[in-house]
C-alpha cells in the first residue's frame, strides 16, 4: 500500500477508535518551484515543500476539521480533535460523507515533470523570445507543481493519486500602456512551449501599440481563452450548491432553464489530464465529468454529500478541501476544472465575422454588484484591439465591461473549435477553454 | 515555543557558503480557529496548529527563497542548500541591491485581555448567533445569513545575517458576514468585515450586531424606496467606507514601490506612478492619505516589519502631492532610498513583499453636518458593493450599497445603484472638503504570487467631491 494512503487510513482508524462516527483523512505531499520575473530578469526563485493532512471527524452530528501540519504527532492531534468535536455545537446541516465501495481511475504523471530540476531555462527562453518579437519589457511567473495525496474515510474511501504540471505566464510590454499576456499550462514537460508563449505575448503587445481611449457603448466582444477563464470561473463557481443556498448564485431556481445561448456547454471535468486533475474529491468519492450547462440549459448544481442530501439529490463528487480557506468553508462544493465545449469556428473566422467589436486578451477584477442577479463589471487588460469590418485595426485602453453575467452568456454566438488549457494568477480559473464571441456587451469608461 | 537554535544554525550554514548580500531566516508557529454559522446553525468548525520556517538568501545573482512546514536543523539545512541554489540560478545582470538598515533586537507582542485560546466554541457560536438574531430581528427576508469568525495567535522569529533578531506574538481576530436582503422580488447584497489584533475583548468595540441590524433595515428600504441617480454631474459625499476603498486602491496600491518598479507587472500590475513623480500634484490640498501600521489594536498592526525594519506612519499623498512610496529593502535599494517598514508576508511559506497596513484619508476640520449642508444637489455614497480598478490604478469604479440623495443641504431619500467611475487624479482633485472624524473598515488585501491575503484597515472621514459624474 502506498505511504500517503496508509497514513490516511491509520489516522481514520485513530479517529474511529477515539469515538468518531465519521472520519476522513487526506494526506498531502507537495513540492513547488516558482520563478518570478520582471523587467526581463528573474527577481526571485521560490521553493515550497509541505507534508500535512486534512482531517475531518464527526461525532453525534458535531463536526470539526483540522489541517494537521505535524504528521509525527498526528495520531494524538486526531484524538484531541475527536475530543474537541464532542464539545462542539451540533452541525445541523451535516448529512454525512460519501459512502460506498469506490473504484478509482488510474492516472499517470510525466516522470520528467517530477524530476525537473532547473526550470529557469524556460523562463530565459520566454524572455528571450518575447524580446526578439518586439517586446521591450517582460515579466511573468513559472510554476512547477508536484503533488501526491492519499485519502481514507470511515465510509469506504481509500485511494492515492498524484499530479504534476507546469504553468508559465508571460506579460510583454512594447510601450508603457501596450501589453500582451499569454500562458502555457501543461502536464507534460515536452509540451511546455516557453518560446511560443513569449512570442505570443509580444505579438499581442505589438498589436496593442499606441492605444487610444476606448468609447462607451454596446459592442461585440471576441474573447481569448484567457479572459474566458475569468468568465467561466466566476460563473461555474455559482453552480456550487452552497452558493445557491446562500443566495450568492445567479443560478438559483434555474435548473432546467435557459441560462446561456445554445452555443454554451460548461462542464466540470476533473477526470481529464490537466493541472487540476483529481481522481477523487475531498470526501474520497471518485470524481466524474459533470455537465453544469448543456446547450445553454442549466443541468446541475455541484454537490458534496451534505448539500446533495439537503437538495434531495446525489453528490456530484465536488466536495472541496476539508479545511477552511479564505472565505471558503470546509468541504464546500468546488469546481475542479472548467471546460467550455468547443464550437465550430476558427478564431480568424470569428474576427472576420465581426463588424464592430473588441478583441480582448485578458481581464482582472471581475466583481459582482449582486451575485444573485449576475450584475458585474470587469476590467479588460493587456491587448484590447478594435475590430472594424472583420479586421483588427487599432488598440484601445481604459475601458470596463459593465453588464450582466447571465446576459453575457446568452449573448455568446460563436465559439472557437480550438481549446487551450489556461490558468492565470487570481483571475483565470483552471480550465480547457476556447475563444468566444458575445454580442452587444456594455462598455463603460471613467469620466 | 520557537527554537532559536534552529534559526541560528541555518544562518550559520548560509553565511558559511561564501559572500552574500543577505541571509534571513523566519520561524513561525500559529494556532488558528474558525467557525461559520449559516442561517442560525453551525455550519463548520475547524482548527489548526502550524509550525514552519523559511530562508531567504540574497546574492548578487538573485534571490532564493525556500520554506517547509517543519522546524528542525535537518530541514533547515535542506532549505539553505535549496535557497542558495535558487539565488545562484537567477543569473541577474543587474545586481540585487538592498537598502542599508540598522540591525535591531526586539521582542514585541500585542496584549490580550481575554486570550483567544480561552474562548470556547460555544462562546463563538453564541456570538455569531447574536449577529444572526440581529439580522432576523429586522423582520426582513434575508437569505445567506452567513457569519464566519476566525482567530488565532501567530508567533514569529526573524534573524538575519546583519545581526537583526526580532520576536513577535500577534493574536488576531476577524469576522466576516454575508447577507442578501430581498423584497418585492428584488435583492441587495451585503458583505461586511470586522477585524482587530488583540484578544476576544476586541469584538466589543466592533458593534457588529447593531451595524448589521441597521444594514438590513437600510437595504430593505433601498429596495422599497430607492431611486436611480439620473446620470450627470453632482457633488458627491463619500462615507468613511468609500473614502477607505479609494485610499487603499487609488493611493496605497499605486504607491507600492514594487509595482512602480514593475516587480508585480504580470500579476497585480504596474502603477501609473513612476519613480520620478515624487513631488508631483495628484490631488487637492485636502488629499492627504496615510498608511500607518502603528494604530494600536488595528487589524494591520505591527511594530517591526518582516525584514526587521521599525514600522512608522507613511504619508503617501500629502496635501495633494505624491509624497512617499511604500518600500521594503529591495525596492528602497533599487531607488536609493530607505525602507519605511512595509515588508509583510501572510505566512512563513510566502516571500515578504511591499504591503499596506492601515490606509486612510487624513481628517480635516469640518463636521459631517457641515459637509452635508454644503451640498445643494448631490449624492451621499455611504458604502459600496461592486468595485474594481485597473492594474495601473488609474480607472476605478464604486457602486453604492447605501446611498442617499442630498437636496438643499439635507439628506433626502435613498439612491440605488449609484455608480462613480472616475480616474485617480480626477477623484483626488475633486476633493474639496474633509470631515474631522475617521472611521475604519477591516479588509483582506490580495497581492503577490501566490496571492497573499493580508489583514488591513481602510478608512477615512467623510469626503466631499465637487462636480463629479455619477450614473
Amino acid at each position: 500500500m502506498s505511504r500517503l494512503k496508509e497514513t490516511a487510513e491509520r489516522l481514520v482508524e485513530v479517529a474511529r477508535d477515539a469515538g468518531a462516527d465519521d472520519a476522513i483523512a487526506e494526506v498531502i505531499d507537495s513540492s513547488t518551484d516558482q520563478i518570478r520575473f520582471s523587467n526581463s530578469m528573474i527577481d526571485t526563485s521560490n521553493f515550497w515543500r509541505e507534508v500535512h493532512a486534512h482531517v475531518f471527524v464527526a461525532v453525534d452530528g458535531r463536526t470539526i476539521s483540522s489541517d494537521v501540519r505535524d504528521l509525527k504527532g498526528a495520531p494524538s492531534t486526531v484524538r484531541e480533535l475527536v475530543r474537541m468535536a464532542k464539545l462542539t455545537p451540533v452541525n445541523e446541516g451535516y448529512r454525512g460523507i460519501a459512502s460506498g465501495r469506490f473504484k478509482y481511475r488510474r492516472t499517470r504523471t510525466d516522470p520528467r515533470m517530477l524530476s525537473l530540476r532547473n526550470p529557469a531555462r524556460f523562463v530565459h527562453d520566454a524572455i528571450g523570445s518575447a524580446l526578439e518579437n518586439g517586446a521591450v519589457d517582460v515579466g511573468g511567473t513559472l510554476f512547477v507543481r508536484r503533488g501526491r495525496w492519499g485519502i481514507a474515510s470511515s465510509k469506504g474511501a481509500l485511494a492515492e493519486d498524484g499530479n504534476a504540471s507546469m504553468d508559465l505566464s508571460v506579460r510583454a510590454f512594447t510601450q508603457p500602456e501596450a501589453s500582451g499576456q499569454a500562458v502555457c499550462v501543461t502536464t507534460t514537460v515536452s509540451k511546455m512551449k516557453a518560446m511560443d508563449t513569449g512570442a505570443r505575448a509580444a505579438d499581442l503587445a505589438v498589436k496593442a501599440k499606441d492605444p487610444v481611449q476606448g468609447e462607451e457603448g454596446k459592442v461585440d466582444l471576441v474573447m481569448e481563452p484567457l479572459i474566458m477563464g475569468s468568465m467561466t470561473g466566476h460563473s461555474a463557481s455559482m453552480a456550487s450548491a452552497l452558493a445557491v443556498e446562500l443566495g450568492m448564485s445567479m443560478y438559483a431556481k434555474k435548473i432546467g432553464k435557459r441560462v446561456a445561448s445554445e452555443d454554451v456547454t460548461i462542464i466540470d471535468d476533473p477526470s481529464m489530464g490537466s493541472m487540476t486533475r483529481r481522481t477523487f474529491d475531498h470526501e474520497g468519492m471518485p470524481t466524474r465529468k459533470n455537465i453544469v450547462i448543456k446547450d445553454g440549459m442549466l443541468k446541475s448544481y455541484l454537490h458534496n454529500t451534505s448539500t446533495a442530501r439537503r437538495f434531495k439529490t446525489r453528490s456530484t463528487a465536488n466536495a472541496g478541501p476539508m479545511i477552511a480557506g479564505q472565505f471558503t468553508t470546509p468541504n464546500e462544493p468546488v469546481v475542479f476544472h472548467t471546460v467550455l465545449k468547443p464550437g465550430e469556428w476558427k478564431l480568424d473566422e470569428i474576427i472576420e465575422d465581426t463588424k464592430n467589436g473588441l478583441y480582448l486578451n485578458n481581464t482582472w477584477y471581475t466583481r459582482f454588484q449582486n451575485s444573485s442577479t449576475g450584475d458585474f463589471s470587469t476590467i479588460p487588460r493587456d491587448a484590447l484591439l478594435l475590430i472594424r469590418n472583420g479586421e483588427i485595426v487599432s488598440s484601445v485602453k481604459n475601458i470596463r465591461v459593465s453588464d450582466n453575467m447571465l446576459r453575457f452568456w446568452k449573448s455568446v454566438d460563436a465559439v472557437s473549435r480550438t481549446v487551450e488549457e489556461v490558468f492565470w494568477w487570481g483571475e483565470a480559473d483552471p480550465g480547457h477553454l476556447p475563444a468566444a464571441r458575445a454580442r452587444k456587451i456594455n462598455i463603460t469608461r471613467s469620466s | 515555543m520557537i527554537d532559536e537554535d534552529v534559526a541560528e544554525h541555518m544562518l550559520d550554514l548560509a553565511t558559511a557558503k561564501g559572500p552574500l548580500v543577505l541571509a534571513e531566516v523566519r520561524l513561525e508557529t500559529s494556532d488558528r480557529r474558525n467557525m461559520t454559522v449559516k442561517q442560525g446553525e453551525v455550519h463548520s468548525v475547524s482548527t489548526s496548529s502550524d509550525a514552519g520556517m523559511n530562508v531567504r538568501i540574497v546574492l548578487d545573482t538573485g534571490i532564493g527563497f525556500a520554506s517547509t512546514n517543519s522546524i528542525s536543523k535537518s530541514s533547515g539545512a535542506v532549505l539553505v542548500r535549496k535557497a542558495l541554489g535558487l539565488a545562484k540560478a537567477g543569473k541577474r545582470k543587474r545586481k540585487v541591491k538592498l537598502s542599508r538598515e540598522k540591525a535591531v533586537t526586539a521582542d514585541w507582542k500585542v496584549p490580550q485581555k481575554r486570550p483567544l485560546r480561552d474562548v470556547s466554541d460555544e462562546e463563538r457560536m453564541s456570538y455569531l448567533n447574536s449577529l444572526d438574531a440581529a439580522v432576523m430581528d429586522s423582520g426582513s427576508k434575508v437569505q445567506g445569513r452567513y457569519f464566519d469568525i476566525a482567530d488565532g495567535e501567530v508567533e514569529r522569529l526573524l534573524l538575519n545575517s546583519e545581526g537583526t533578531r526580532v520576536r513577535s506574538q500577534v493574536p488576531i481576530i476577524r469576522m466576516f458576514s454575508f447577507n442578501m436582503v430581498s423584497s418585492k422580488g428584488q435583492s441587495e447584497q451585503s458583505f461586511r468585515e470586522w477585524g482587530s489584533t488583540g484578544g476576544w475583548e476586541r469584538i466589543d468595540g466592533w458593534g457588529a450586531a447593531p451595524a448589521l441590524s441597521e444594514e438590513i433595515r437600510v437595504l430593505k428600504d433601498l429596495i422599497d424606496h430607492g431611486k436611480a441617480v439620473k446620470p450627470g454631474s453632482y457633488d458627491l459625499l463619500c462615507g468613511p467606507e468609500v473614502a477607505g476603498i479609494a485610499a487603499h486602491e487609488s493611493c496605497g496600491h499605486p504607491m507600492e514601490a514594487d509595482r512602480i518598479l514593475g516587480r508585480e507587472m504580470s500579476q497585480a500590475g504596474k502603477s501609473f506612478v513612476k519613480p520620478d513623480m515624487l513631488g508631483e500634484v495628484i490631488g487637492s490640498k485636502h488629499a492627504t492619505v496615510i498608511d500607518d501600521p502603528t494604530v494600536p489594536g488595528s487589524y494591520g498592526y505591527y511594530e517591526y516589519d518582516q525584514e526587521g525594519v521599525r514600522a512608522k506612519p507613511r504619508f503617501l499623498y500629502r496635501k495633494g502631492v505624491i509624497n512617499e512610496f511604500l518600500h521594503n529593502r529591495e525596492t528602497a535599494g533599487a531607488l536609493g532610498s530607505k525602507s519605511n517598514g512595509s515588508s509583510r508576508s501572510e505566512v512563513y511559506s510566502k516571500e515578504p513583499i511591499t504591503r499596506m497596513a492601515n490606509t486612510f484619508v487624513a481628517p480635516g476640520d469640518q463636521g459631517e453636518d457641515e459637509l452635508v449642508q454644503s451640498v445643494r444637489d448631490g449624492v451621499y455614497m455611504k458604502s459600496f458593493t461592486e468595485w474594481n480598478i485597473d492594474d495601473k490604478r488609474y480607472n476605478q469604479k464604486y457602486v453604492s450599497r447605501e446611498a442617499y440623495f442630498v437636496k438643499g443641504g439635507r439628506i433626502a431619500g435613498p439612491a440605488r445603484g449609484c455608480v462613480l467611475e472616475i480616474t485617480t487624479p480626477r477623484f483626488w482633485k475633486s476633493l474639496d472638503g474633509v470631515s474631522d472624524k475617521v472611521e475604519f473598515v477591516a479588509a483582506e488585501c490580495g497581492k503577490g504570487d501566490p496571492i497573499q491575503g493580508m489583514e488591513v484597515l481602510t478608512g477615512g472621514p467623510m469626503l466631499r467631491l465637487r462636480g463629479v459624474h455619477l450614473k
